[in-house]
């Protein structure tokens, strides 16, 4: 319980319990080469470590660990989507979700807070509908409310027929919840690189070698690297580095903006959702209001912020909650996110035996962390994608066979 | 007690306005041009705000706002910073963040365990066993949190206003001054934005020189040009919060959020003072000197009885002979430096026989009744020395000059490259964005000769689009920063993140676990991410960071620097909150008809007509079958589609043929996009061989008219597309009397059966409105789709209801349409279609014309049909007494597995039973096959696969 | 917000216009699935100068944009008959367009 803390303040000096390791030496060859040390990268490593006695890993990053859509997303964990394979696979996230703080030994602070998103027409109320008849015919737990529940889930939501979209109910999914993202990474990272992986910060791939269908070698900023296999895990730069794998692939890269406010005593419990507002909001422990809304209009390669992100958001917020006009915001910032056309994942193997891919997370891939890893770490140790992962086989593409998820992702894009 | 200083001091204040409010319950008097800090200063109450782990007693340090220790609450708003409230009769300020009251906070007993709350404590804790970080968030959340937000607040008004001009300054400082002249003397259209409330900036209260005359002399000179000058516009009193693409900046300003096009813009912002880091330093009564100069000058404060003036640099002494004027006694200037250089004012410092004591550093503070009491003093290399031999030094007011961090957000927001520079040792601009210029201490040290020509300089480059120059640190001669004004002491308690209670221990054992990089030391500690954002904190925190690494501290970064540049209300970034809706030109005569609108996309649309959905819904629909009704269809949109390739053109874009339909005839329009799925349907009408009228989907028309836009852009087919929604107005009348109906007004169309069979289409005048008609089958009715021009509608639906009194004519909304289609088994997209969904599947195989050489979608189509169904959408239908019905999306299933799911059910009036529409599995939908529906609470319901169209299955009616 | 140049209305808010994708050339009407299949759902995706579609949306316009899309920078924009010059015909021996 609060075991620790007592033992670490009574000790005369402060004795660190290292959380991240220390830097290592790069090394000429490597069993398996994850390109991003993000928290899909680093998850990959801790289960081929933990469940596959893999240990020869380096995981590279060219930024700072988990610097890219791990430090920069908000954070939602939840499974609530529409199709039957998501369902299962975000179900399968959220099961390991439960367990990480206990197996981390670090507290993720994982925080059940009940996740509700609201319909403003007919057709969202219909799509609402799908998604919790699917949700309750695999074992989640989701449920569509009308106003009355919806009231006593959050009292401060504006529920007046007078509003320009009132609300007419929601999907109200309890399993919902968030967490420290940072901390998701630093636990894989610490579990990962205790049983023998190397992480490899400020470490830029520059290219590959390939010997027919076998990637041979990675350059890097720092050296060049033998590897047995490969994996991109890489939101932001899935392109780039597919790129010089000889890949193209069905993503484009979107900016993504979030905002917090100063922090206040604690008045909403649930996260709130709204598509049709493209808006969604929730306060940390901390007290501040975490917020976002649909991608940039503009596909690029940026991380600036804009001006009229906050104006539309914060009216949208306003229409949902109209006492928070004296409310101040303290930060925004944006992230990069890998768009794909059906709104899912591309995941598994690639036209190259050893490479393997983990990519097109757009703005779903923090609640999938776990399962990414853990799926992700099969598919590397086995050489083949297990059955999970096969609805988001890079090659469904090519026979026009999309996932059908689009209704799913919180917000409008 | 009275501590107001005397005029001159106080140059804000009207002192023939006295205020009142009250704070924390008790009376504080004060004047009008008081904030409300000021004001409570002005009575000696220096505790305004408590800090969030520890709830220690917190003072106002940079006197500005640019530290966050004095956030208050207001009854209508949280987390208000004291220092920007100005002070107004009535007021009631609370503190926050305690627990008792603000004097008393029972909750600083947390202090005495802040063994146990070091770095990064709650990740170390509270989650064993599994499940327990439930029960402990509970308290956590309520232990966080600063101001309360009240749930009652009203929408307040704010509004939005856009303005340009060629050159903005921001900060009026002798800096942004200078540069305002300059560029306004050039002819620019210059605006000049001031936080405070008066222009002038440092030339207000600081003292540039040993008589403290320069300043005003120059204010004086400045200001008065500029408030003059006819190309100059003055912003005060306005935070520029942001600064965003191609230049523009975010304005916030009373109610108003000004959202200014600048084509170059000049950053005379200033500087930030930053603290010494020394155990306790964070004690009311602890500030800036700059803050206090502020304090006595504009607000007529008088800070203290006995002040100690801590510097590394010659404002301290500055400092000094203002305190002194001001009758306060000044117990000793403490400079950091070993050799402070000789300058007029230190002179004048000795010679007014204030003690001054070089080379030294401090070891701690004294709290007595929460402010400070005293500071204890040594030679520098012993300051970190356990028991060190010390001077402690009486005093009620600690003023610190130990150096100042550029204000620079505005030039990081534009991309700009700030990094540390050990020649000044602290953030520099490297490398300014484009568009962006600079002046003054934003960037660097710099005296106030080298201010004014920076900012003449930037002005006149601004105005005159020349190149952005970056100052030469070097050639600057600026009040030095000192690089390591941090005394790490055994008891620790120095805190380096006020707002985050972080003291040095924390920063490095921050880096000790690991966490490698200013970066993740942020992350990891939280420092620079509470309400200050780290504008005291950062500087220290990279130093610190790169000393504990090994590493040096030139060219490290602090964390990005983000918008706002200072916190701003969500309510100046809603504004008013519009949202257009978009209305039908007949929506007044829908609600004068009682109707209860209903959302359809940007559109308003009738639901049903009066408050009882199921019995209008019944009577209406019932009205169609058996008499006569009319809906206005507008929604739907219209399209122009003329030129000799109209053909071609309509051919490439949707599914079926349309080279053989007749003139006069329309034909069902369907649309797929690139993956074959489909996306529009509608009917076009043709009107001439090289003339279609097409109608869409409602909401659905303006992204098709763009995907034609689109394609024929690269097709440059000789066709031209206009959207007319806009133009034209829709009603459908339908039922079998709706030909007597429309007979009985004027018209030169022949309405009659064997002239005007289904599915044709005329254009002719009726009562004297020019219309186009359409004989359609949506409904299954006899039926006239009515398109006439917009300003006409009003006049046609009057014509109409007037027509058709004597009928009972009864108009219906999309409740009832929804119903009368779904009797005749027409799809609607978007409800019986989703976004994958292929004509096939949809049953809709019947209007793709194959023979064609391409049409969108045609390539994708091909691949996907070649491919094994995986469901087919069929009509159903249920017992009578089905109860309760199931609801659209409820899932088909077969046993385990998901084969499908409905997409439209209705109680079907006409039937008299429960018919719908459902995608089940392909191998089974022989007409009469049983498939089972999960209903509510999972009650599994058998539904039998019908032939559509359920009513009229031979489209008799409709033909009449 | 940033500035765009409309090439038929001259600065506009970067609000007035709508994204409409990497400018490709469409494969032959006849082109195997594959090629279709590429088309429509891969990208290049480049960091840098690339092509695009723009939409004025008040005035219906669209055009084509060189933009650096690192920087958030418009190089150029210009109107579609620049690159898109004969009408395309889908005759039988599978017309190409460029």
């Amino acid at each position: 319980m609060a075991l620790g803390l007592l033992k670490q303040g009574l000790r005369r000096k402060y004795k660190p319990q290292p959380v991240l390791p220390p830097r290592p030496e790069l090394k000429s060859s490597y069993d398996v080469v994850i390109i991003g040390a993000g928290g899909h990268g680093l998850a990959t490593a801790y289960y081929l470590a933990k469940e596959h006695g893999i240990t020869d890993i380096a995981v590279l990053d060219k930024g700072y660990l988990a610097g890219g859509n791990t430090a920069r997303n908000t954070a939602i964990v939840r499974s609530n989507y529409l199709t039957p394979e998501g369902v299962r696979f975000y179900d399968e996230s959220m099961k390991l979700w439960e367990g990480l703080s206990n197996e981390f030994d670090f507290n993720i602070q994982f925080s059940h807070r009940g996740h509700l998103t609201l319909a403003h027409a007919d057709s969202t109320l219909r799509t609402m509908r799908w998604r919790a008849e699917v949700n309750k015919h695999m074992g989640v737990d989701s449920e569509l409310i009308g106003p009355e529940d919806i009231r006593r889930l959050c009292p401060q939501l504006n529920l007046s027929e007078e509003a320009r979209w009132p609300v007419l109910g929601a999907l109200y999914h309890p399993p919902g919840s968030t967490a420290r993202h940072d901390a998701v990474a630093w636990g894989y990272a610490h579990g990962a690189a205790k049983r023998g992986a190397e992480i490899h910060q400020h470490t830029e791939v520059t290219g590959f070698r390939t010997e027919g269908d076998r990637v041979t070698e990675v350059e890097t900023n720092r050296g060049k690297i033998r590897c047995g296999r490969v994996l991109q895990a890489v939101a932001g730069a899935s392109s780039q580095v597919g790129a010089m794998a000889g890949l193209r692939l069905p993503i484009h890269t979107v900016p993504l903006q979030a905002c917090v406010s100063i922090p206040m005593m604690p008045f909403l419990d649930p996260i709130i959702v709204s598509g049709t507002l493209h808006t969604y909001i929730w306060q940390t422990g901390r007290g501040e209001l975490v917020m976002g809304g649909s991608s940039d209009p503009v596909p690029g390669y940026m991380t600036r912020s804009t001006l009229d992100f906050k104006e539309s958001l914060m009216a949208h917020v306003m229409e949902l909650f109209p006492f928070l006009g004296e409310v101040r915001l303290n930060r925004q910032w944006g992230g990069m996110t890998d768009m794909t056309p059906d709104f899912s994942p591309v995941m598994g193997e690639t036209p190259l035996t050893n490479y393997y891919i983990d990519a097109g997370w757009g703005t779903w891939g923090f609640k999938a962390t776990p399962v990414c890893g853990y799926r992700m770490a099969e598919t590397v140790a086995k050489g083949t994608a297990p059955d999970i992962l096969k609805p988001f086989r890079y090659e469904r593409f090519d026979t026009f066979d999309q996932v059908g998820e689009r209704g799913a992702a919180s917000v409008g894009h | 007690m009275n501590e107001r200083l005397p005029t001159p001091w106080g140059a804000l204040l009207d002192r023939e306005q006295p205020v009142t409010f009250t704070f924390e319950g008790e009376r504080v008097g004060g004047y009008a041009g008081d904030t409300v800090s000021s004001a409570l200063l002005g009575r000696g109450t220096w505790l305004q705000g408590r800090s969030f782990k520890y709830h220690r007693p917190r003072g106002p340090f940079t006197l500005v706002g640019d530290d966050a220790n004095c956030l208050v609450q207001l009854p209508e708003e949280p987390n208000c910073p004291a220092e920007h409230i100005a002070a107004v009769a009535g007021l009631n300020v609370q503190g926050q963040h305690y627990s008792g009251s603000l004097k008393r906070d029972r909750a600083r007993f947390m202090e005495r365990f802040a063994r146990f709350f070091f770095v990064g404590f709650y990740y170390r804790a509270f989650y064993r066993p599994r499940g327990i970080w439930d029960y402990w968030e509970k308290f956590i959340r309520r232990a966080a949190g600063l101001g309360s937000v009240n749930t009652n607040t009203a929408h307040c008004y704010r509004d939005k206003q856009y303005a340009f001009c060629d050159v903005a300054v921001v900060g009026s400082g002798a800096a942004g001054l200078s540069a305002a002249l300059a560029a306004a003397d050039s002819g620019a259209d210059t605006v000049l934005i001031e936080r405070e409330p008066v222009l002038g900036g440092g030339l207000n209260y600081h003292r540039f020189d040993a008589d403290g005359s320069v300043g005003s002399a120059l204010r004086a000179e400045l200001v008065e040009r500029a408030e003059r000058h006819e190309h100059i516009r003055v912003y005060r009193d306005t935070q520029c919060t942001g600064r965003f693409g191609d230049n523009l900046l975010a304005l916030v300003h009373a109610n108003r959020l000004t959202k200014l096009r600048a084509g170059r813009v000049v950053v005379a912002t200033g500087s930030i003072g930053q603290p010494a880091v020394f155990r306790y330093n964070d004690l009311p009564g602890i500030t800036t000197g700059s803050g206090v100069q502020r304090l006595m000058r504009l607000y007529g404060v008088k800070p203290g009885q006995r002040a100690v003036c801590v510097t590394a640099n010659g404002n301290g002494y500055g400092v000094a002979l203002d305190l002194a004027d001001a009758g306060i006694e000044v117990a000793a200037v403490v400079d950091l430096r070993k050799r402070p250089a000789a300058e007029p004012r230190a002179d004048l410092v000795r010679e007014r026989g204030i003690a001054v004591h070089p080379d030294s550093g401090i070891v701690h503070a004294v709290e007595r009744d929460q402010h400070v009491a005293g500071l204890r003093v040594t030679r520098r290399s012993q300051a970190e020395r356990d028991g060190a031999p010390g001077t402690d030094i009486e005093c009620d007011l600690v003023t610190v000059d130990v150096g100042a961090t550029p204000a620079i957000s505005l030039i990081a927001h534009a991309g700009g490259d700030v990094s540390y520079s050990n020649e000044t040792h602290g953030l520099t601009v490297r490398e300014l964005p484009p568009g962006m210029h600079v002046a003054g201490s934003v960037a660097g040290p710099c005296s106030l000769s080298g201010a004014r020509a920076e900012g003449e300089a930037a002005g006149r480059a601004a105005a005159s689009g020349a190149p952005a120059a970056l100052p030469v640190p070097t050639e600057r001669d600026g009040p030095e920063n000192d690089p390591w004004p941090i005394f790490a002491h055994p008891k620790g308690k120095e805190f380096v993140d006020f707002d985050e209670d972080l003291t040095i221990a924390d920063l490095r054992n921050a880096v000790r676990e690991g966490f490698d990089s200013i970066e993740l030391v942020k992350r990891f500690s939280t420092v620079g991410m509470g309400p200050s954002q780290g504008r005291t904190a950062a500087v220290n925190a990279v130093r610190i960071t790169a000393d504990q690494l090994g590493e040096s501290v030139e060219g490290a970064r602090a964390s990005t620097n983000r918008p706002p540049a200072i916190p701003e209300r969500f309510g100046h970034l809603a504004g008013r909150g519009f949202d257009p809706v978009r209305y039908t030109p007949m929506h007044q005569r829908h609600v004068d008809a009682g109707a209860t609108m209903m959302v359809a996309g940007a559109w308003m649309r009738p639901a049903y007509y009066g408050r009882d959905g199921q019995a209008a819904v019944r009577e209406e629909v019932r009205a169609v079958r058996e008499n006569v009704g009319m809906i206005d269809v507008t929604t739907l949109g219209g399209l122009e589609i003329r030129g000799p390739d109209a053909v071609e053109f309509m051919n490439r874009m949707y599914t079926f043929a349309y080279r053989k339909q007749p003139v006069n005839r329309s034909r069902y329009l369907l649309m797929t996009d690139d993956t074959g799925s489909i996306v529009d349907d509608g009917v076009a009408a043709r009107w001439a061989d090289d003339h279609f009228y097409v109608t869409a989907t409602t909401g659905g028309v303006d992204s098709v008219y763009r995907r034609m836009l689109w394609w024929n852009a690269q097709w440059r087919l000789d066709v031209d597309i206009a959207n007319v929604t806009g133009a034209w107005a829709g009603i459908n009348i339908a039922g079998p009397n709706a030909r007597a109906v429309i007979e009985k007004l004027d018209s030169d169309i022949d309405f009659s059966a064997e002239a005007f069979p289904y599915i044709e289409a005329r254009s002719g005048r009726l009562a004297d409105i020019p219309v186009r008609v359409l004989r359609v089958g949506f409904v299954g009715e006899l039926g006239y789709e009515v398109h006439c021009p917009a300003g006409c509608a009003e006049a046609l639906w009057d014509r109409l209801i007037e027509a058709g009194r004597e009928f009972g004519i009864r108009p219906f909304g999309v409740e009832a349409q929804r119903v009368l289609r779904l009797e005749k088994g027409h799809i609607i997209i978007g409800q019986d279609t989703d976004n994958l969904t292929h004509p096939e599947e949809a049953a809709m195989g019947w209007a793709v014309q194959r023979k064609k050489p391409f049409f969108v979608g045609f390539p994708a189509l091909k691949a996907r049909e070649s491919q094994t169904l995986t469901r087919r959408l069929v009509g159903f239908r249920l017992p009578a007494d089905t109860d309760p019905l199931p609801e659209e999306c409820h899932l088909v299933i077969d046993g385990d597995r998901i084969t499908g799911r409905v997409t439209s059910i209705s109680y079907s009036p006409t039937l008299d039973r429960p018919i719908g529409l459902a995608f089940v599995d392909p191998e089974r939908t022989e007409p009469g096959t049983p498939f089972t529906i999960k209903g509510s609470g999972g009650t599994l319901i058998e539904a039998e696969v019908c032939a559509a169209p359920f009513y009229d299955p031979d489209n008799e009616r409709q033909n009449l | 917000m940033k500035l765009m140049h409309c090439p038929l209305n001259g600065w506009r808010n970067v609000g007035e216009f709508v994204y409409g994708g990497e400018v490709t050339p469409t494969p032959a009407h006849d082109a195997d699935p594959k090629a279709w299949a590429d088309w429509v759902f891969m990208e290049d995706n480049t960091a840098g100068v690339v092509r695009e579609w723009w939409f004025h949306s008040p005035s219906s316009y669209w055009f084509i944009a060189e933009r650096d899309n690192v920087r958030d920078v418009v190089l150029r924009t210009y109107p579609p008959e620049e690159i898109f010059r004969e009408r395309v015909d889908f005759s039988r021996e599978g017309a190409r367009n460029e």
